[in-house]
């Protein structure tokens, strides 16, 4: 009898486990898709009847064991990558992925070009001519009584 | 030659600006609307799909578009969608003047009320198949009725509209494609 109690006590630790993985897995799919109604929203955060419809889509793909990214692959297959709200690594997305890394190395070198050209203009000034030389002595001797 | 470059330093922010105004009056003139997704399944064959009966009506299935005579629409619509009630009538027209094939999926509604709308406004559609839990669509990548595809003889998808289809678009858009298709191959 005992044994059968462990055995029925050990059956529901383990599916419950189970169960909060998949929750979990579906969470973080929740988090990264996109839902097309209300395009900046996520998933997680939607309620649009279409987000809940593709929420069930991927707990559903979740319990028959499929991973995140088949899962992640059959919907951009149907709805184009736009479902995922982090674009992938591809060479169409270079340029938004690398795009400010070049914006900050062009604000480098135009910061270095304006301080050299900066440097390069500073020049010493002329020395003082004998007549400013007087007017100057002039200025300071009457200040001075 | 120090001057002059420094001339030419002076019209950076005027460069700058009409760059901007060039990147901005395309997105003005284009008048493209950034919020609507083009298909993926664009030349694609038209994904496999189980839709369920509506009384009395032909069941629309994927048998329907192999080995078609000429092109078809395919329209996603609902009893309880407005813009779809606004699409009805150049389906119509569509179905009885230009005697286009349309298939109709009839998406997450009420059956009753369905076949009410197809009662009083008529009906375009030579099947409909009904997909009750709007699974069926998420294979065809539907985020929001009315759709409408065009296949072409070989049951590959050739353009997706998005939103109701309205008189303009059915006389520059749909009516233009549908003509390109059924002059292929003849």
């Amino acid at each position: 009898m005992t044994t059968i109690i462990k055995f029925i006590f050990c059956f529901f630790i383990i599916s419950n486990s189970v169960l909060a993985d998949n929750n979990k897995a579906a969470y973080e799919l929740y988090k990264e898709l996109r839902c097309l109604v209300c395009q900046n929203q996520s998933l997680l955060e939607s309620d649009a009847p279409l987000a809940l419809d593709l929420k069930k889509v991927v707990r559903d793909k979740i319990e028959l064991g499929q991973s995140k990214n088949e899962i992640k692959k059959f919907l951009v297959d149907r709805y184009g990558e736009f479902i995922l709200l982090k674009p992938k690594y591809s060479i169409q997305n270079i340029l938004l992925w690398l795009g400010p890394i070049l914006f900050l190395f062009i604000g480098f070198f135009v910061t270095f070009v304006f301080l050299r050209k900066q440097s390069m203009y500073k020049e010493e000034p002329l020395p003082l001519t004998n007549k400013e030389e007087n007017s100057l002595k002039k200025i300071l001797d009457n200040n001075v009584s | 030659m120090k001057n002059k470059l420094k001339y030419f330093y002076s019209y950076t922010p005027l460069i700058v600006f009409l760059i901007l105004v060039l990147f901005f009056a395309r997105q003005l003139i284009l008048k493209e609307d950034p919020s609507e997704l083009p298909s993926v399944l664009i030349d694609e064959k038209f994904p496999s799909i189980i839709l369920s009966e509506l009384e009395g009506y032909k069941v629309f299935s994927n048998k329907n578009l192999i080995n078609a005579n000429g092109p078809s629409l395919v329209n996603i619509w609902s009893s309880w969608c407005v813009p779809c009630k606004v699409e009805h009538e150049y389906l119509m027209s569509m179905s009885n003047n230009d005697n286009i094939i349309i298939y109709g999926i009839n998406y997450k509604d009420n059956k009753a009320e369905a076949l009410k709308v197809l009662d009083l406004n008529g009906n375009p559609f030579y099947a409909i198949g009904a997909d009750q839990d709007g699974m069926q669509s998420i294979n065809l990548g539907v985020y929001g009725v009315p759709e409408t595809f065009i296949i072409d003889r070989d049951g590959n998808i050739r353009y997706r509209h998005v939103g109701p289809i309205l008189e303009y678009d059915m006389e520059k858009i749909i009516l233009p494609i549908i003509n390109k298709i059924k002059q292929e191959r003849l």
